[in-house]
Protein backbone atom coordinates (compact mmCIF):
# COMPACT_ATOMS: atom_id res chain seq x y z
CA UNK A 1 0.00 0.00 0.00
CA UNK A 2 1.15 3.17 -1.02
CA UNK A 3 2.00 5.75 1.88
CA UNK A 4 -0.81 8.24 2.46
CA UNK A 5 1.04 10.49 5.06
CA UNK A 6 -0.16 13.94 5.76
CA UNK A 7 -2.70 13.66 3.28
CA UNK A 8 -4.68 11.21 5.18
CA UNK A 9 -6.01 13.82 7.86
CA UNK A 10 -7.95 15.50 5.02
CA UNK A 11 -10.78 15.87 3.42
CA UNK A 12 -11.50 14.11 -0.06
CA UNK A 13 -14.72 14.27 -2.13
CA UNK A 14 -16.23 10.97 -2.88
CA UNK A 15 -19.44 11.37 -4.68
CA UNK A 16 -22.58 13.53 -5.73
CA UNK A 17 -24.72 13.93 -3.03
CA UNK A 18 -27.72 13.93 -5.64
CA UNK A 19 -26.26 10.69 -6.94
CA UNK A 20 -26.47 8.53 -3.39
CA UNK A 21 -28.91 5.30 -3.20
CA UNK A 22 -29.30 3.19 -0.33
CA UNK A 23 -27.64 0.19 -1.55
CA UNK A 24 -24.18 3.02 -2.50
CA UNK A 25 -21.80 2.14 -4.29
CA UNK A 26 -18.36 0.80 -4.00
CA UNK A 27 -15.09 2.91 -4.36
CA UNK A 28 -11.20 3.76 -3.51
CA UNK A 29 -9.77 6.07 -1.16
CA UNK A 30 -6.13 6.91 -1.64
CA UNK A 31 -6.25 2.63 -2.17
CA UNK A 32 -8.55 1.54 -0.22
CA UNK A 33 -11.93 0.35 -0.51
CA UNK A 34 -14.72 2.60 0.53
CA UNK A 35 -18.98 2.31 -0.04
CA UNK A 36 -20.72 5.57 -0.29
CA UNK A 37 -24.19 5.37 0.45
CA UNK A 38 -27.52 6.86 2.13
CA UNK A 39 -29.00 5.99 5.53
CA UNK A 40 -31.73 7.30 7.15
CA UNK A 41 -31.56 10.06 4.54
CA UNK A 42 -27.99 11.04 5.75
CA UNK A 43 -24.59 10.25 3.24
CA UNK A 44 -22.40 7.93 5.16
CA UNK A 45 -19.27 6.37 4.50
CA UNK A 46 -17.37 2.85 5.53
CA UNK A 47 -14.21 1.95 5.09
CA UNK A 48 -12.90 -1.96 4.14
CA UNK A 49 -13.90 -3.02 7.49
CA UNK A 50 -16.88 -1.51 7.71
CA UNK A 51 -15.68 1.15 10.05
CA UNK A 52 -17.80 4.37 9.87
CA UNK A 53 -15.61 7.30 8.21
CA UNK A 54 -15.78 11.18 8.52
CA UNK A 55 -18.79 12.72 6.99
CA UNK A 56 -19.11 16.17 5.46
CA UNK A 57 -21.87 17.32 2.80
CA UNK A 58 -21.23 20.11 1.28
CA UNK A 59 -20.87 21.78 -2.40
CA UNK A 60 -23.37 19.05 -3.40
CA UNK A 61 -20.77 16.45 -2.79
CA UNK A 62 -19.94 14.18 0.07
CA UNK A 63 -16.52 14.45 1.56
CA UNK A 64 -14.57 11.95 3.74
CA UNK A 65 -11.83 11.08 5.12
CA UNK A 66 -9.79 7.89 6.51
CA UNK A 67 -7.98 10.26 9.02
CA UNK A 68 -8.67 12.29 11.63
CA UNK A 69 -8.62 15.70 10.07
CA UNK A 70 -7.62 18.82 12.41
CA UNK A 71 -10.08 20.97 10.63
CA UNK A 72 -13.39 21.55 9.15
CA UNK A 73 -13.31 21.26 5.19
CA UNK A 74 -12.77 24.84 3.43
CA UNK A 75 -15.38 27.21 2.58
CA UNK A 76 -16.06 28.85 -1.08
CA UNK A 77 -18.22 31.62 0.62
CA UNK A 78 -19.77 32.31 -2.85
CA UNK A 79 -21.78 29.12 -2.97
CA UNK A 80 -24.29 31.27 -0.43
CA UNK A 81 -24.44 34.05 -3.10
CA UNK A 82 -28.30 34.69 -3.64
CA UNK A 83 -28.71 34.17 -7.58
CA UNK A 84 -25.89 31.67 -8.41
CA UNK A 85 -26.75 28.34 -10.27
CA UNK A 86 -24.72 25.67 -8.20
CA UNK A 87 -23.89 23.26 -10.88
CA UNK A 88 -22.53 19.78 -10.06
CA UNK A 89 -20.90 18.73 -13.54
CA UNK A 90 -20.23 14.82 -12.85
CA UNK A 91 -17.54 12.84 -12.40
CA UNK A 92 -14.63 12.51 -15.11
CA UNK A 93 -12.24 9.67 -14.28
CA UNK A 94 -8.65 10.04 -15.11
CA UNK A 95 -5.41 7.59 -15.23
CA UNK A 96 -3.22 10.12 -13.58
CA UNK A 97 -1.76 11.75 -10.03
CA UNK A 98 -4.86 13.23 -8.50
CA UNK A 99 -1.78 16.01 -7.87
CA UNK A 100 -0.76 16.54 -11.44
CA UNK A 101 -4.89 17.20 -11.86
CA UNK A 102 -4.90 20.00 -9.89
CA UNK A 103 -1.82 21.16 -10.85
CA UNK A 104 -3.03 21.08 -14.38
CA UNK A 105 -6.05 23.12 -13.47
CA UNK A 106 -3.65 26.03 -12.29
CA UNK A 107 -1.90 25.91 -15.57
CA UNK A 108 -2.92 29.07 -18.02
CA UNK A 109 -0.05 28.59 -20.43
CA UNK A 110 -2.19 25.52 -21.97
CA UNK A 111 -5.28 27.30 -22.82
CA UNK A 112 -4.46 28.24 -26.33
CA UNK A 113 -2.91 24.63 -27.43
CA UNK A 114 -5.70 22.48 -25.53
CA UNK A 115 -8.77 24.37 -25.57
CA UNK A 116 -7.84 26.11 -29.04
CA UNK A 117 -10.10 28.88 -29.76
CA UNK A 118 -12.10 27.98 -26.63
CA UNK A 119 -10.24 29.29 -23.51
CA UNK A 120 -7.48 30.55 -25.93
CA UNK A 121 -5.93 30.75 -28.74
CA UNK A 122 -2.58 31.53 -31.34
CA UNK A 123 -1.30 34.00 -30.90
CA UNK A 124 -2.32 35.21 -27.76
CA UNK A 125 -0.51 32.70 -26.22
CA UNK A 126 1.53 35.04 -23.79
CA UNK A 127 1.50 34.39 -19.76
CA UNK A 128 1.46 37.74 -18.44
CA UNK A 129 3.42 38.53 -15.21
CA UNK A 130 0.66 37.37 -12.29
CA UNK A 131 1.35 37.23 -8.44
CA UNK A 132 1.39 33.89 -6.24
CA UNK A 133 1.45 33.33 -2.75
CA UNK A 134 1.30 30.82 0.00
CA UNK A 135 -1.21 33.08 2.81
CA UNK A 136 -0.54 31.25 6.17
CA UNK A 137 -3.17 32.89 7.79
CA UNK A 138 -5.43 30.46 5.75
CA UNK A 139 -2.81 28.10 4.59
CA UNK A 140 -3.77 28.05 1.21
CA UNK A 141 -1.86 29.00 -2.68
CA UNK A 142 -3.47 31.97 -4.36
CA UNK A 143 -2.79 33.36 -7.42
CA UNK A 144 -4.01 36.62 -8.67
CA UNK A 145 -4.24 39.45 -11.15
CA UNK A 146 -4.27 36.51 -13.53
CA UNK A 147 -5.17 37.86 -17.37
CA UNK A 148 -5.06 36.07 -20.51
CA UNK A 149 -7.29 36.31 -23.86
CA UNK A 150 -9.85 33.98 -24.13
CA UNK A 151 -12.26 33.45 -27.30
CA UNK A 152 -14.80 31.61 -25.37
CA UNK A 153 -14.26 32.39 -21.97
CA UNK A 154 -17.62 30.55 -20.63
CA UNK A 155 -21.14 29.60 -22.16
CA UNK A 156 -22.25 32.69 -21.19
CA UNK A 157 -19.44 34.87 -23.20
CA UNK A 158 -20.10 36.57 -26.94
CA UNK A 159 -16.57 36.71 -28.80
CA UNK A 160 -13.58 37.24 -27.30
CA UNK A 161 -12.17 38.72 -23.84
CA UNK A 162 -9.75 39.55 -21.71
CA UNK A 163 -10.67 37.04 -19.23
CA UNK A 164 -9.06 37.72 -15.80
CA UNK A 165 -8.88 35.17 -13.06
CA UNK A 166 -7.60 34.42 -9.50
CA UNK A 167 -6.45 30.37 -8.58
CA UNK A 168 -6.81 29.20 -4.55
CA UNK A 169 -5.85 25.99 -3.59
CA UNK A 170 -7.39 25.27 -0.50
CA UNK A 171 -6.45 21.63 0.02
CA UNK A 172 -4.31 19.02 -1.52
CA UNK A 173 -6.57 18.02 -4.05
CA UNK A 174 -8.78 20.64 -4.16
CA UNK A 175 -8.73 23.88 -6.39
CA UNK A 176 -11.04 27.00 -6.92
CA UNK A 177 -11.18 29.15 -9.70
CA UNK A 178 -12.49 32.81 -9.78
CA UNK A 179 -13.02 34.38 -13.57
CA UNK A 180 -14.40 37.15 -14.88
CA UNK A 181 -18.40 37.15 -15.06
CA UNK A 182 -19.39 37.82 -18.34
CA UNK A 183 -22.91 38.53 -17.62
CA UNK A 184 -22.71 40.30 -14.53
CA UNK A 185 -19.07 42.95 -14.54
CA UNK A 186 -17.68 43.03 -11.19
CA UNK A 187 -18.82 39.61 -9.57
CA UNK A 188 -16.75 36.39 -10.39
CA UNK A 189 -17.43 33.21 -11.45
CA UNK A 190 -16.46 29.93 -9.58
CA UNK A 191 -15.02 26.50 -10.30
CA UNK A 192 -13.78 24.17 -8.80
CA UNK A 193 -11.78 21.08 -9.44
CA UNK A 194 -12.43 18.35 -6.38
CA UNK A 195 -10.25 15.53 -6.95
CA UNK A 196 -10.53 12.30 -5.21
CA UNK A 197 -7.35 10.45 -5.21
CA UNK A 198 -8.65 6.70 -5.63
CA UNK A 199 -4.97 5.91 -5.94
CA UNK A 200 -1.66 7.51 -7.06
CA UNK A 201 -1.99 6.96 -10.46
CA UNK A 202 -5.78 7.32 -10.54
CA UNK A 203 -8.08 9.94 -10.04
CA UNK A 204 -11.79 10.47 -10.30
CA UNK A 205 -12.65 14.45 -10.62
CA UNK A 206 -15.41 16.25 -9.46
CA UNK A 207 -15.80 20.10 -11.34
CA UNK A 208 -18.40 22.16 -9.58
CA UNK A 209 -19.47 25.65 -10.63
CA UNK A 210 -21.16 28.76 -9.08
CA UNK A 211 -22.48 30.81 -12.04
CA UNK A 212 -24.31 33.71 -12.56
CA UNK A 213 -25.66 32.73 -15.63
CA UNK A 214 -29.91 32.91 -15.87
CA UNK A 215 -30.16 31.96 -19.31
CA UNK A 216 -28.02 28.76 -20.21
CA UNK A 217 -29.48 25.34 -20.11
CA UNK A 218 -28.07 23.39 -17.28
CA UNK A 219 -27.21 20.65 -18.99
CA UNK A 220 -25.55 22.84 -21.79
CA UNK A 221 -22.99 24.36 -18.68
CA UNK A 222 -22.41 20.69 -17.84
CA UNK A 223 -21.30 19.80 -21.26
CA UNK A 224 -19.35 23.09 -21.79
CA UNK A 225 -17.46 22.48 -18.54
CA UNK A 226 -16.88 18.55 -19.44
CA UNK A 227 -15.77 19.23 -22.89
CA UNK A 228 -13.26 21.43 -21.33
CA UNK A 229 -11.97 18.23 -18.96
CA UNK A 230 -12.17 15.69 -21.65
CA UNK A 231 -9.43 17.95 -23.74
CA UNK A 232 -7.68 17.74 -20.30
CA UNK A 233 -7.47 14.06 -20.02
CA UNK A 234 -5.58 13.01 -22.69
CA UNK A 235 -2.61 15.47 -22.07
CA UNK A 236 -2.63 14.70 -18.06
CA UNK A 237 -3.05 10.56 -19.35
CA UNK A 238 0.09 11.16 -21.09
CA UNK A 239 2.50 13.52 -18.69
CA UNK A 240 5.49 11.72 -17.64
CA UNK A 241 6.65 10.91 -15.09
CA UNK A 242 2.92 9.96 -13.95
CA UNK A 243 3.89 11.40 -10.25
CA UNK A 244 4.07 14.94 -9.78
CA UNK A 245 7.79 15.91 -9.34
CA UNK A 246 8.49 17.79 -6.27
CA UNK A 247 12.20 18.37 -7.41
CA UNK A 248 12.03 19.94 -11.04
CA UNK A 249 15.10 17.52 -12.14
CA UNK A 250 14.70 17.87 -15.98
CA UNK A 251 11.95 19.90 -15.67
CA UNK A 252 12.19 23.29 -16.84
CA UNK A 253 9.47 25.58 -15.11
CA UNK A 254 9.72 29.04 -16.49
CA UNK A 255 8.09 32.03 -15.02
CA UNK A 256 4.08 31.74 -16.47
CA UNK A 257 4.49 28.41 -14.21
CA UNK A 258 4.75 30.17 -10.72
CA UNK A 259 1.39 29.03 -9.80
CA UNK A 260 2.25 25.37 -10.32
CA UNK A 261 5.66 26.30 -8.32
CA UNK A 262 4.04 27.68 -5.74
CA UNK A 263 1.42 24.37 -5.27
CA UNK A 264 4.82 21.91 -5.15
CA UNK A 265 6.36 23.84 -2.95
CA UNK A 266 3.38 23.98 -0.72
CA UNK A 267 3.07 20.43 -1.07
CA UNK A 268 6.55 20.25 0.40
CA UNK A 269 6.40 21.86 2.99
CA UNK A 270 3.00 19.81 4.32
CA UNK A 271 4.72 16.58 3.20
CA UNK A 272 1.59 16.10 1.07
CA UNK A 273 3.40 13.49 -1.12
CA UNK A 274 0.52 10.93 -1.97
CA UNK A 275 1.08 10.68 -6.33
CA UNK A 276 4.39 12.75 -5.72
CA UNK A 277 7.71 12.00 -6.76
CA UNK A 278 10.30 12.97 -4.08
CA UNK A 279 13.37 12.39 -6.72
CA UNK A 280 14.28 14.42 -9.68
CA UNK A 281 12.11 13.44 -12.44
CA UNK B 1 22.78 39.39 -21.49
CA UNK B 2 21.57 40.23 -17.63
CA UNK B 3 24.10 39.22 -14.84
CA UNK B 4 22.09 39.12 -11.56
CA UNK B 5 22.78 38.31 -7.75
CA UNK B 6 20.80 35.45 -6.54
CA UNK B 7 20.75 35.30 -2.60
CA UNK B 8 18.89 32.22 -1.61
CA UNK B 9 17.92 31.75 1.83
CA UNK B 10 16.14 28.80 3.84
CA UNK B 11 17.90 25.01 5.27
CA UNK B 12 20.02 24.67 2.52
CA UNK B 13 22.09 22.52 5.01
CA UNK B 14 21.93 19.33 2.34
CA UNK B 15 25.24 18.18 0.54
CA UNK B 16 23.02 18.19 -2.75
CA UNK B 17 21.67 21.99 -2.60
CA UNK B 18 24.69 23.45 -4.52
CA UNK B 19 25.88 20.54 -6.95
CA UNK B 20 21.59 20.77 -7.87
CA UNK B 21 22.10 24.45 -8.44
CA UNK B 22 25.21 24.02 -10.28
CA UNK B 23 23.15 21.50 -12.65
CA UNK B 24 20.16 23.11 -13.34
CA UNK B 25 22.40 26.71 -14.24
CA UNK B 26 24.04 24.81 -16.54
CA UNK B 27 20.61 23.20 -17.81
CA UNK B 28 19.98 26.42 -18.77
CA UNK B 29 22.77 27.41 -20.59
CA UNK B 30 23.86 30.17 -17.63
CA UNK B 31 26.97 31.21 -16.23
CA UNK B 32 27.15 31.06 -12.67
CA UNK B 33 29.76 32.22 -10.24
CA UNK B 34 29.55 31.21 -6.69
CA UNK B 35 30.03 33.90 -3.98
CA UNK B 36 28.65 32.49 -0.41
CA UNK B 37 27.78 29.10 0.72
CA UNK B 38 26.44 28.88 4.05
CA UNK B 39 23.68 26.24 5.48
CA UNK B 40 21.46 29.01 5.40
CA UNK B 41 22.28 30.53 2.71
CA UNK B 42 23.90 31.20 -0.81
CA UNK B 43 24.86 33.52 -2.87
CA UNK B 44 25.35 33.03 -6.42
CA UNK B 45 26.45 35.40 -9.66
CA UNK B 46 24.49 34.24 -12.59
CA UNK B 47 24.68 35.38 -16.15
CA UNK B 48 22.02 35.00 -19.47
CA UNK B 49 18.74 35.68 -21.03
CA UNK B 50 16.27 37.42 -18.45
CA UNK B 51 13.87 34.69 -19.27
CA UNK B 52 16.56 32.26 -18.65
CA UNK B 53 17.51 33.93 -14.88
CA UNK B 54 13.38 33.54 -14.45
CA UNK B 55 13.45 30.27 -15.01
CA UNK B 56 16.25 29.67 -12.64
CA UNK B 57 14.45 31.14 -9.73
CA UNK B 58 11.53 29.01 -10.48
CA UNK B 59 13.69 25.93 -10.33
CA UNK B 60 15.49 26.91 -7.16
CA UNK B 61 12.30 27.93 -5.51
CA UNK B 62 11.28 23.79 -5.34
CA UNK B 63 15.22 22.51 -5.19
CA UNK B 64 15.83 19.49 -4.01
CA UNK B 65 13.39 17.66 -2.41
CA UNK B 66 15.85 17.63 1.50
CA UNK B 67 16.22 21.28 1.09
CA UNK B 68 14.13 24.05 1.48
CA UNK B 69 14.20 27.47 0.31
CA UNK B 70 12.03 30.40 1.81
CA UNK B 71 13.23 33.19 0.08
CA UNK B 72 15.28 34.32 -2.99
CA UNK B 73 16.05 37.96 -3.50
CA UNK B 74 17.32 38.94 -7.07
CA UNK B 75 19.92 41.94 -7.54
CA UNK B 76 20.86 42.91 -11.34
CA UNK B 77 24.39 43.63 -11.69
CA UNK B 78 24.56 44.82 -15.03
CA UNK B 79 23.08 44.26 -18.10
CA UNK B 80 25.16 44.27 -22.31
Amino acid sequence: MSETGAMRDHWYPVGMTKQLTEAGRDTLLMGEPIRVFRDGGQPQVSDGAGRALPVIDRFGHVWTSLGTPAKDLFTIPEADQPGRRLVDVGVCRVRCSPLRAVENFLDIAHFPFVHTDILGSEPHTEVERYEVEIRDDVDEVWATKVKFFQPQAAKSAEGGITTDYMYRVCAPTCSVLYKTCPPKPGEWDVIALFVQPLTETLCDVWPWMALYDDDAEMTDLIHFQQMIFVQDRSVLENQLPALLPLDPGMEIPTRADMTSIAYRRWLKRHGFTYGAQLVAA
Amino acid sequence: MTREEFTIEGALGTPLFLPWVERHAARLGLGMRLRDCTPGRLAVEFEGAPALLDAMEMGCLLGPIDAWVESIVRKRISVT
